[in-house]
């Protein structure tokens, strides 16, 4: 039986691999039969990754994707050892809660920096005829703080919406070349993230959060599980969108 | 700019691998020209020879000769 949802054969480019939703994400792409290319900045941290994976022709790299001519290179590594590149998540960003009064511009170039144009750096590099195979699919990791406000999070939700917008145009261009552009917007997921967040509020605040969801706080297997849609031929029609993956969170 | 290094960087720029640009290739007979490409060889010239062209400059290009003269061959060797 043909399963729609596989990834076989399909070598998926994640950043920010070594942990959270991207850790997850490489987890969960390995299950349904991808090679996994994994991408973050501690080479310790990666390999803890590496280890979890499902069998298959793994490839790590130790990068900073802000330092944006480091990544052409090792595109280029990856595909002379695995051939083209057919989709990637991009799961590497930072949060930042800081009220505007005491927001830097620095602060708010590093977290655009991150979060969004070195998104748009591996789009630029992965997208190139000789790197990207047929059908490609990528993906940009949102959150639903893009299309929801908190005070202290101009930085954050402003990076992340940016993605959102990004995607549309994105997807518009790609279509000449068979690539498929989308997001996810994750609600509050079990992450080291979000347990760093949630250890600088009271307990009364943390069941406030909770109680917010009315599916719950999420786990990070919830987004990977959207994401190997996205990945797969499943979603062959699904193009510009942004996928709320939220536990109902929006919805209220 | 030499004549070949142009040749080349329009190749790029229009991502083409297998086939072999000359000057009097006609642009719009490409497969890989559209609206999309013509703003990035504008990118491109405007990066690597600081000229800034226009689309309307290119509804009168046809070979990359008469792309070049529209530069001004000045700008090339």
């Amino acid at each position: 039986m043909n399963n729609p949802f596989t990834l076989e054969n399909k070598n998926i480019l994640i950043t920010g691999a070594s942990s959270g939703i991207g850790r997850q994400c490489a987890i969960s792409c390995s299950k349904m039969g991808a090679n996994i290319i994994l991408i973050a900045r501690n080479k310790e941290r990666i390999r803890e990754t590496l280890y979890q994976l499902e069998k298959g022709d793994h490839l790590y790299y130790s990068l900073d994707i802000t330092k944006y001519d480091e990544l052409e290179p090792i595109i280029k590594d990856v595909v002379s050892k695995l051939g083209k590149i057919s989709g990637f998540i991009h799961s590497a960003g930072i949060e930042m809660t800081i009220p505007l009064k005491m927001l830097k511009s620095q602060q708010l170039e590093d977290v655009f920096s991150i979060n969004v144009i070195s998104a748009f750096n591996i789009a630029r590099v992965v997208s190139k005829k000789k790197y990207v195979g047929d059908n490609a699919s990528f993906i940009f990791i949102s959150s639903v703080m893009a299309i929801l406000g908190q005070p202290g999070k101009i930085g954050y939700c402003s990076s992340k919406g940016a993605l959102m917008s990004g995607v549309k145009a994105m997807a518009l261009e790609f279509v000449v070349k068979k690539i498929r552009v989308n997001s996810i917007l994750p609600g509050m997921v079990k992450s080291e993230m979000s347990n760093k967040l949630l250890n600088t509020i009271s307990e009364e605040a943390r069941n406030d959060i909770a109680s917010m969801h009315p599916l719950g706080i999420g786990n990070v297997a919830d987004v990977a599980n959207a994401c190997i849609y996205l990945l797969s031929d499943a979603s062959r029609w699904v193009t510009g969108t942004n996928l709320i993956v939220d536990g109902g969170y929006s919805a209220r | 700019m030499k004549t070949n290094k142009f040749l080349c960087e329009l190749s790029e720029t229009l991502e083409l691998e297998e086939i072999e640009l000359n000057v009097n290739t006609n642009l719009k007979d490409l497969e890989e020209y559209d609206s999309l490409s013509v703003l990035s060889i504008i990118a491109m010239i405007d990066e690597q020879l600081g000229k800034r062209l226009s689309g309307n400059d290119f509804n009168s290009i046809t070979t990359i000769k008469s792309l070049m003269e529209l530069i001004g061959m000045d700008s090339f060797e």
